[in-house]
């Protein structure tokens, strides 16, 4: 996912990659990227915690709003 | 600015290695695989989201169950095909087949991987512009980056332009 969020960015399409796997994506180092401590399986939170997914999602939408390329940003949820 | 930084180096390198011992014994040995890395970051300008057109890109393995093909989960060579459709899709229509991850908790809540119920909302409430038609959906095991490059991204990335998006929210599952 960093590798393609690299090439529409390239395109001028903003990305934002949400990443539970914060090792693995910082090496790819996309644009922009939200690592969480969720487990595999849980992009943006868990099943029926709805707060948490809209609070993942919201970090992330957020960043669309900032030019590339930035840091991760790093979130505590797990 | 490359995709990937040292492509061809890191073709020889997964070639030679991982390949070449996934080809002699029919088994993947992670401790020899090399993972992508790049040392730049492209960057396209931030959007005005609540003007844009979002397209949600999943690699959960998602794919539309009475009218589409599954991913080819038990390759161990991995799967580069993509599936679309409507980002108005009921979750009840979607199946998954990936392999490398338990699909419990997406088949229980499939707004863990592909929130398109949130990112209505989110347009009901006018703090995003709309979603692209379709969502673009893979299975994550793509251990070849280089095909993945060639011959997979250029797929996606014709979409995302077909679609006119503006940004694309990326959910590696």
């Amino acid at each position: 996912m960093g590798l393609l969020a690299r090439a529409l960015e390239m395109e001028g399409i903003a990305t934002v990659v949400v990443a539970w796997n914060g090792g693995r994506i910082r090496l790819v180092n996309p644009p922009r990227a939200v690592i969480t401590r969720l487990a595999r399986g849980l992009v943006f939170g868990h099943p029926g915690d709805v707060e948490q997914q809209q609070r993942v999602l919201n970090a992330a939408l957020s960043l669309l709003e900032q030019d590339a390329p930035l840091g991760p940003v790093v979130l505590d949820e797990m | 600015m490359d995709i990937l930084e040292n492509k061809t180096a890191w073709q020889d390198h997964f070639r030679q290695n991982w390949l070449a011992e996934l080809k002699q014994t029919g088994t993947t040995n992670w401790k020899i695989y090399q993972h992508p890395r790049n040392e730049h970051a492209p960057g396209a300008p931030g959007i005005k989201l609540s003007e844009s057109r979002l397209m949600l890109i999943t690699s959960a393995g998602a794919y539309l169950r009475d009218e589409q093909q599954p991913f080819d989960e038990p390759n161990l060579y991995g799967d580069y095909t993509l599936r679309t459709f409507p980002a108005t899709t009921p979750f009840s229509a979607l199946a998954y087949a990936h392999g490398h991850y338990d699909p419990t908790m997406v088949q229980q809540d499939a707004q863990v991987g592909i929130p398109l119920r949130h990112l209505e909302e989110f347009v009901t409430t006018r703090q995003l512009g709309e979603l692209a038609p379709r969502v673009v959906s893979f299975m994550g095991y793509q251990p070849d980056s280089a095909k993945t490059v060639d011959d997979f991204i250029p797929h996606v990335v014709a979409l995302a332009k077909e679609q006119a998006v503006h940004a694309a929210l990326l959910a590696p599952m």
